[in-house]
């Protein structure tokens, strides 16, 4: 039984189509990251599933029920906000208390319960202070609080850690992950930040122009990226994209591009001869030997590897990954070779879906229209091992 | 000469403040000066002999208290009932969504600019038909017309300073819509209802066209009406009952102006002066 | 119970899958709930402002006889003869006259008082707080203690002017043209320039200090960057003041009416208090409801422009 399903969700504000006819099946106990860039319609269907919008068609179910008519405090959620959202006159313990002091639990109780969660976030010295005495971190782990004292059925995160500095940031990643480990919850989290979808989730949801682009756990979606968007949004630095032509020979098939030829493949049966574009991230292209030519640029040393921006003679820029010692001046003529089998075809548009044939453990994909990858079986039943192991 | 200089600025600009100052100084004065000072030549600047005798005259021998009992229940309930609903209408205003909000946030703002001797004549008709004429009740209602635009103005600018989050948040956490009002968002507007409701009360205290039209029995005027008839109908004027008067008139404005000053400037940030 | 159950789930399934743009039903009854606070709003609003406003129209066109409320419709005539006699025209001259007039000297004044509040200035907060005074106090207070400086035999006025050896005689200032006018026009100013100079105080402390140093590293005088920095600043809220103020000025009564009563001889005659006159002294109302509906057409065009102004301002 599914915890989270959206079928066919479309939100509209005026005339601007916010989520396009959403279908979104969230496992029980999976952590499920919502990415994409602002606008992209992510917070809309956190929004949606907290009862805070209202979908205009389409229908949303939490466990065995269907929200869509149910208020907020009806759906057995919690959510944590990018504001925090605390009740500035309320103290901290009144704050953690509220959501069951709505719910009808008695005061010994909510007393009891609020001193568990307040332990469990290292919040006891603080229950007597105003939020506006807290730090920003504070404020952070009271919202969190807030929202797991109650200990509901889905936990909704509307971007927690974008107002935290990037080392606390670093700090409640690793606290989140093993919050979710030990509570076995379904959460959905929306997020702006790749890295902070990618370390945390079972699966990632990413989206864009309000509609779903694929549906898959990180390393999927980092390896076999449905279509162009997912590829460029998805790693640092970003995978170069050259747009160029596919020519079919026999079924070897040639990609062709100013300054760059090599055969691809194996392609799915979508893939057809015409306009393309070819992807490469940087840690699939080595610097030294090779059949194609290029100019270094620039070279970004980071400590413990370098990243080289070279062009191609036909004004193409390709970027790769180089081991810390090895280094290049800009303007120095150097061979470049790209690793074939990690090399992905992408069709034309700026949503191109991908063209190669999927890796052998994936479920099949190539007769779907639609760019969505099912998590393999054993995906989803990790978070469950993981807690009955510990 | 840094000093010279602070020293001839702060003379000149307390000299500015002070000419401004000066009509309410000499009120003050005028009202404590035994009848015989006020027509001295020249007139003394603080008085020679000071007297309390005109206040004493005015409450014992005047319908002062009257008046001033009529305004303080005139102004107290037009407060309550205009905040009150303007309170809601604001909560309305900003926080749903339903046809013809945006037209309706549209009338408010018309009718707050609202010239008061246009609606004067139906109202005036209006009550004497329903037979309110005369009586403080009918002035409440009066009021009504300009002070719930000003109040709803205010308050919905009030209220579109509370974060959305806050009242999403109270509904996640189980609260219902009314729920999450009383919770969460009326304590977060608390300043801004003060400041509304000493806004209210100041504009209503203040008030006289209405009050000249809509009533003429000593029972039920106002201070504003009750001190300007004291001047129009005796036969040779106090000038130091009537400062005493108006001093005593603006006492009210004096303690909130003591205490509660930081609303009033809240209230002019939020009443559209921004920009 | 869980067959109902289930067939509720069923229709509402049905509903959200089929239907588009009904709405949910938790949305709707938000809606209904936004409807019912506003409720009372609106029936207030339209029984003591629509419904008035309305019926001010409808009576301009009847000619009433104020104490018996009988009347005779009289279609246009009201604004035919209005438009055609001069009482009308040398009333809203007397008008533009007095709100131009208070209007500038309030801003001038406001904004030059809220530059010098704006220093450090000693005892700063309890200077702020008598230039705010005369804007709280009743215009009743204000007139009372106004008519006792201008008092001809014993007013402090007077004996100021003629001490400094301005006048050599005392002088009427209700009385007599254009001496009222002059009067009711620095009255005015004094009692509403508080407003200005807090808004404009207000913007000031908004201002970055950087312009400043930037315009003095750039050899900007104190003049220079009054008007290369300070002024540019206080545009926006400059623009709505005086929208804002025109419009209180141009419907000013209780000042003009209790410190002249229009006098002398109609020369400080405002329209508003040319409407009570008509209504409450002449009695008739059908024409004072004409008067004031002229006078609201006038202002409209000023309210319209405060108006889109204001909502602009909120849309960005």
């Amino acid at each position: 039984m599914a915890a989270v399903v959206f079928s066919n969700v479309r939100k509209e504000f005026g005339s601007f189509t916010a989520v396009h006819g959403l279908d979104l099946n969230i496992e029980e106990g999976e952590f499920v990251s919502l990415l994409g860039p602002s606008g992209c319609g992510k917070t809309t269907t956190l929004r949606m599933l907290a009862g805070l919008e209202f979908p205009n068609s389409g229908e949303i179910r939490i466990g065995d029920r269907i929200v869509n008519d149910l208020a907020p405090g009806q759906r057995d959620i919690a959510m944590v906000f990018q504001s925090y959202a605390l009740y500035p006159h309320m103290s901290v313990a009144q704050n953690i208390a509220y959501p069951l002091k709505k719910r009808g639990v008695p005061a010994a109780e909510r007393e009891k319960s609020v001193a568990a969660t307040a332990s469990l976030l290292q919040l006891t010295e603080l229950l007597d202070r105003k939020p506006r005495q807290l730090s920003g971190g504070q404020q952070q782990r009271v919202a969190l609080g807030r929202a797991l004292v109650r200990d509901p059925k889905v936990f909704l995160l509307d971007e927690p850690l974008s107002n935290l500095d990037a080392k606390l940031r670093g700090y409640m990643r690793v606290e989140l992950v093993e919050l979710h480990r030990r509570l076995g919850r379904t959460m959905v989290y929306v997020t702006h930040d790749q890295l902070e979808a990618m370390t945390m989730s079972d699966r990632i949801a990413v989206m864009d122009g309000g509609k779903l682009q694929q549906f898959a756990p990180p390393t999927d979606v980092y390896a076999e990226p449905a279509n162009r968007f997912v590829a460029s949004f998805i790693g640092t630095p970003a995978m170069t994209m050259i747009d160029g032509e596919l020519t079919e020979d026999a079924g070897a098939w040639t990609f062709n591009a100013e300054g760059l030829s090599m055969t691809v493949g194996p392609l799915s049966g979508q893939a057809k001869s015409g306009p393309a574009c070819l992807g490469v991230r940087p840690e699939n292209v080595s610097v030294g030997e090779g059949p194609i030519g290029a100019v270094v640029q620039v070279v970004e040393k980071t400590g413990h590897e370098n990243i080289v921006f070279m062009q191609l003679p036909g004004g193409h820029r390709l970027t790769a990954r180089a081991p810390a010692m090895q280094s290049w001046q800009p303007g120095e003529q150097v061979k470049v070779v790209l690793d074939a089998s990690h090399v992905h075809i992408f069709g034309s548009g700026p949503r191109g879906d991908r063209w190669n044939r999927p890796a052998q453990s994936a479920a099949p994909s190539s007769a779907k229209a639609t760019p969505q990858i099912i998590a393999s079986k054993n995906t989803k039943a990790d978070p469950k091992a993981e807690k009955a192991a510990s | 000469m840094a000093f010279v200089k602070k020293l001839a600025f702060n003379l000149f600009a307390w000299g500015i403040v002070l000419a401004v100052a000066f009509p309410l100084f000499w009120m003050l004065v005028t009202s404590v000066k035994p009848a015989f000072e006020l027509f001295r030549r020249p007139p003394t600047m603080l008085p020679e002999t000071w007297t309390f005798e005109h206040y004493l005259h005015l409450i014992e021998r005047t319908n002062f208290l009257t008046y001033f009992r009529n305004s303080v229940i005139l102004s107290t309930t037009t407060t309550f009932v205009v905040v009150a609903i303007g309170t809601l209408g604001a909560y309305s205003l900003v926080r749903f969504r339903f046809r013809g909000r945006e037209s309706l946030a549209f009338m408010v703002l018309f009718t707050y600019l609202l010239p008061s001797v246009v609606l004067i004549i139906p109202l005036y008709l209006l009550l004497v038909q329903i037979g309110l004429a005369n009586n403080i009740f009918s002035l409440v209602i009066a009021y009504t017309t300009f002070a719930l635009p000003y109040a709803l103005w205010l308050l919905r600018s009030f209220m579109a300073g509370i974060p959305e989050d806050l009242e999403s948040a109270a509904l996640v956490d189980g609260a219902s819509r009314m729920g999450a009002f009383v919770d969460v968002i009326l304590p977060q507007l608390l300043p801004g209802i003060i400041s509304t409701a000493l806004f209210t009360f100041i504009l209503s205290w203040n008030e006289y066209l209405y009050a000249l039209v809509l009533v003429n029995s000593d029972d039920a005027r106002p201070l504003t009406t009750g001190v300007m008839n004291m001047l129009v109908s005796s036969f040779n004027i106090e000038w130091s009952l009537l400062m005493a008067a108006s001093v005593m008139m603006s006492v009210p404005l004096i303690i909130i102006f003591a205490f509660l000053q930081s609303y009033l400037t809240r209230g002019f940030g939020a009443g559209g002066v921004k920009g | 119970m869980t067959a109902s159950r289930n067939a509720q789930e069923a229709v509402s399934h049905r509903r959200h899958l089929m239907a588009r743009n009904t709405g949910t039903l938790l949305e709707r009854r938000y809606a209904m709930l936004g409807v019912m606070l506003i409720a009372p709003t609106v029936v207030v609003f339209c029984a003591v402002i629509v419904y008035p406003l309305l019926s001010a129209i409808y009576l301009s066109f009847f000619s009433i006889f104020t104490p018996t409320l009988q009347g005779d419709f009289v279609g246009l005539n009201n604004y035919a003869e209005l438009l055609s006699t001069g009482t009308f025209w040398s009333s809203l001259g007397t008008t533009l006259i007095w709100t131009v007039g208070t209007l500038s000297l309030q801003i001038l004044f406001g904004v030059g008082m809220a530059l010098v509040l704006h220093q450090n200035m000693w005892f700063r907060s309890l200077a702020r707080s008598l230039i705010l005074f005369p804007y709280f106090i009743s215009t009743v207070v204000a007139v009372l203690v106004w008519k006792w400086l201008f008092n001809d035999l014993y007013g402090i006025m007077n004996h100021f002017l003629i001490s400094l050896g301005i006048i050599s005689f005392p002088m009427d200032y209700l009385g007599t043209m254009p001496n009222a006018m002059i009067s009711v026009i620095l009255v005015g100013a004094w009692k509403y320039f508080p407003f200005v100079v807090i808004a404009v105080l207000a913007r000031l402390q908004t201002i970055p200090d950087q312009l400043y140093e930037a315009a003095k590293i750039d050899g900007a005088g104190p003049i220079a960057r009054f008007f290369d920095v300070t002024l540019p600043q206080l545009r926006d809220v400059l623009v709505v003041i005086i929208l804002l103020r025109a419009i209180w000025d141009f419907k000013e009564f209780d000042l003009i009416f209790l410190l002249t009563g229009g006098g002398p001889l109609n020369d400080t005659q405002t329209l508003p208090l040319l409407v009570y006159q008509e209504a409450f002294a002449l009695n008739d109302m059908g024409n004072a409801s004409a008067y004031a509906v002229m006078m609201m057409l006038i202002m409209l065009v000023f309210m319209l422009v405060y108006i889109r102004r204001t909502r602009s301002e909120e849309e960005t």
